[in-house]
């Protein structure tokens, strides 16, 4: 269980602007959901299903700017739920709480409105099953298109079929605890989060994306 | 080392792709076998049920060349939309309904239907489906009841069309090597005395839904359900299924009866809805059968447990005196062991029957107690199965339907292996000891 580290981290730098309180970003996680039989799953760079999550520093006071924010995707005729599931608030992994999208190499972009200093990502693909989604990249921008100025913030395409570079971070078994990525304090408008099916199936699933910032 | 693959990669459907072509048309693969009453070769199929289960064996049939997707029924819009949109973006228009007469009476194409609907509506489905000359893919349990599982025998024996149950572990490469080569073969067990299995599950809340997607009152009472809550967790309605027993060890019983080449003689079971104050079903069951067999008297036991995941989930543990088989559809909890007085396993081993796992150096330190017996040497399967799993059990249909196989577990054989599973509830309630009759496996 990953305990809160209550001691505040005082973060050197050059600049006194950039001396600041910060703590980890917690999620909160929804209540825990499995139902069916999982496939087994097997991926050469899966992280242990008992890693902790990481410690992703924020400072104090930073919200889910993600929330209710505009949604567009590769996709934009889902098979089944709607893209404002993803910034609506609701973690539940149930029917009628997700956004499956089709299969392939897709993706789903979350409008912020504005440039916004981007501490942490939380993202719950699906929890309802235990498995792994591939070729799962992050990157944000302040070019909409994604054509330039883009940043990668996680990567755990090993082999790059998605095209993106081989990623370093590793595939890990989606929980109702979703996985927690750090922001790497980039400055950007629009997050664009990318996958390519999941072990269990070829298609791609949205519960929630929260992303923690500040204008 | 592992025998699956990389698990995304069974998944890929690579060798064939289906499109929408511009003008909403469908394009074909040139190179699709000849089905028995389908002038283009291909199979016209209806998907009858398309939730949680619908929706894993359609992710299976994806990936099976020469299908062709007709039409979608299922009382609830929300998986109606689901198969809509989904068929649509592989390249196939469907017509959806919510009542299968309706469905019937509409599409007269079709070759198959594949049902997944809840056990209630299983031999109903499936008769009415035989009955207007389709082949039908069934899933387990085959009904709710061992007299609507007969019904459906008698119909698929009228009518002469082909009636596969869903006991997909029948056409599982790998449980296929188990039977035919570890066991008939080599005869690794030696003579099997016991067998053990379980399929343990955690706790889990009842399933919800959304209040924007329930169902009409109306609708939900024309097809048997009391309210959404009993439709969606109808598994644990004694009016609805079987309960855990039916659900879940179903696939295991199965597997005791075919290994053995035989049904039980006898069930002793015990039970309880102890722990969900909202569910009727048992949810703790443990059977005892006995069976006479060709190698002696086998005593198997068996439990499904839905308030722990203890033991390594779901697997059937065949011992004997010579050895013992421990398998499992996830690859990594089957194991094979050899006991010490058994003959010598090489020739196996050369003819890849079995690997042998390396073992762990001896450490300094370790006693063994002279009155315990050693730890066994270690063996595994080198049989990979890279396809999901129910996609062989469905292939075998599909290539019985086009007259080119035999079925895995046709509704004559799958009938006679339930008839033991059915009696569970009843031993339960009993509290005692219930004899089988050779009449009790006969339709």
């Amino acid at each position: 269980m990953y305990k809160r580290i209550l001691a505040i981290i005082a973060v050197s730098s050059f600049s006194a602007l950039a001396i600041a309180e910060k703590s980890p970003i917690e999620l909160e996680y929804p209540a825990p959901f499995l139902s069916g039989t999982p496939v087994p799953i097997v991926l050469p760079n899966l992280e242990s299903a008992d890693t902790p999550p990481p410690v992703v520093l924020a400072p104090d006071g930073v919200e889910n700017l993600a929330y209710g924010k505009e949604v567009t995707s590769s996709d934009d005729f889902p098979i089944i739920g709607e893209l404002e599931l993803l910034t609506d608030g609701d973690k539940e992994s149930e029917e009628g709480y997700f956004v499956e999208l089709a299969q392939g190499l897709q993706w789903a972009q979350i409008d912020l409105e504005e440039e916004a200093t981007i501490y942490g990502i939380g993202l719950w693909h699906f929890h309802s099953q235990k498995r792994a989604y591939v070729d799962v990249v992050i990157q944000v921008s302040n070019d909409e298109s994604f054509s330039g100025g883009v940043v990668t913030l996680y990567n755990n395409d090993h082999d790059n079929s998605a095209g993106f570079g081989v990623g370093k971070d590793m595939a890990y078994i989606e929980t109702n605890k979703g996985k927690l990525i750090s922001g790497k304090e980039a400055k950007a408008r629009y997050v664009r989060l990318y996958s390519d099916g999941n072990t269990s199936n070829e298609m791609n699933h949205y519960v929630e994306v929260e992303v923690f910032g500040s204008y | 080392m592992t025998d699956y693959q990389d698990s995304r990669s069974i998944f890929r459907r690579d060798f064939i792709k289906t499109g929408l072509v511009a003008s909403g048309g469908i394009l074909i693969a040139p190179h699709l076998a000849k089905a028995q009453g389908s002038p283009n070769g291909e199979i016209n199929i209806a998907l009858v049920g398309l939730g949680v289960q619908g929706r894993v064996l359609l992710d299976s049939m994806l990936n099976i060349p020469g299908l062709r997707f007709r039409a979608v029924c299922d009382i609830w819009e929300y998986s109606r939309t689901y198969g809509l949109r989904k068929l649509a973006k592989e390249g196939f228009e469907v017509n959806v309904y919510e009542n299968i007469e309706d469905m019937l009476e509409k599409e007269k194409d079709l070759d198959a239907a594949v049902i997944a609907t809840p056990d209630l509506w299983h031999s109903r489905h499936a008769n009415l489906c035989l009955e207007a000359g389709l082949h039908v893919y069934c899933e387990k349990m085959m009904a709710r009841t061992v007299e609507e599982a007969r019904s459906m025998v008698l119909t698929a024996r009228k009518t002469g069309k082909l009636l596969q149950i869903g006991h997909q572990r029948r056409s599982n490469p790998r449980y296929q090597h188990a039977y035919n080569n570890l066991i008939k073969k080599a005869k690794i067990p030696g003579r099997i005395t016991n067998i053990n299995g379980q399929w343990n599950r955690a706790v889990t809340p009842d399933v919800g839904w959304p209040k924007k997607y329930a169902i009409d009152d109306a609708t939900l009472t024309r097809y048997g359900y009391k309210d959404m809550h009993q439709f969606r967790n109808w598994r644990w309605f004694k009016d609805l299924s079987g309960g855990p027993i039916s659900d879940l060890g179903a696939h295991q019983i199965d597997i005791y009866n075919w290994f053995l080449d035989a049904y039980p003689k006898s069930v002793f079971a015990s039970g309880g809805a102890d722990y969900y104050p909202t569910r009727e079903w048992y949810d703790n069951v443990m059977v005892i059968y006995e069976y006479d067999t060709s190698y002696g008297p086998v005593r198997a036991f068996y439990q499904t447990l839905t308030t722990t995941s203890a033991g390594g989930g779901y697997w059937e543990y065949f011992m004997g005196d010579e050895g013992a088989i421990k398998f499992s559809e996830n690859p990594a909890l089957s194991k094979i062991f050899r006991e010490e007085r058994a003959p010598e396993w090489e020739k196996w081993i050369d003819l890849h029957y079995l690997t042998q796992e390396e073992a762990p150096p001896a450490q300094e330190a370790d006693k063994v107690d002279v009155r315990e017996t050693a730890p066994l040497a270690k063996f595994d399967i080198p049989i990979v199965l890279n396809k999901p799993p129910h996609q062989p059990h469905l292939e075998n249909f599909f290539a019985a339907v086009h007259g080119d196989a035999e079925l895995n577990a046709d509704a004559e054989h799958s009938f006679k292996s339930e008839v033991g599973i059915f009696r569970v509830n009843e031993a339960v309630e009993a509290k005692s000891v219930l004899e089988f009759s050779p009449s009790d496996f006969e339709v």
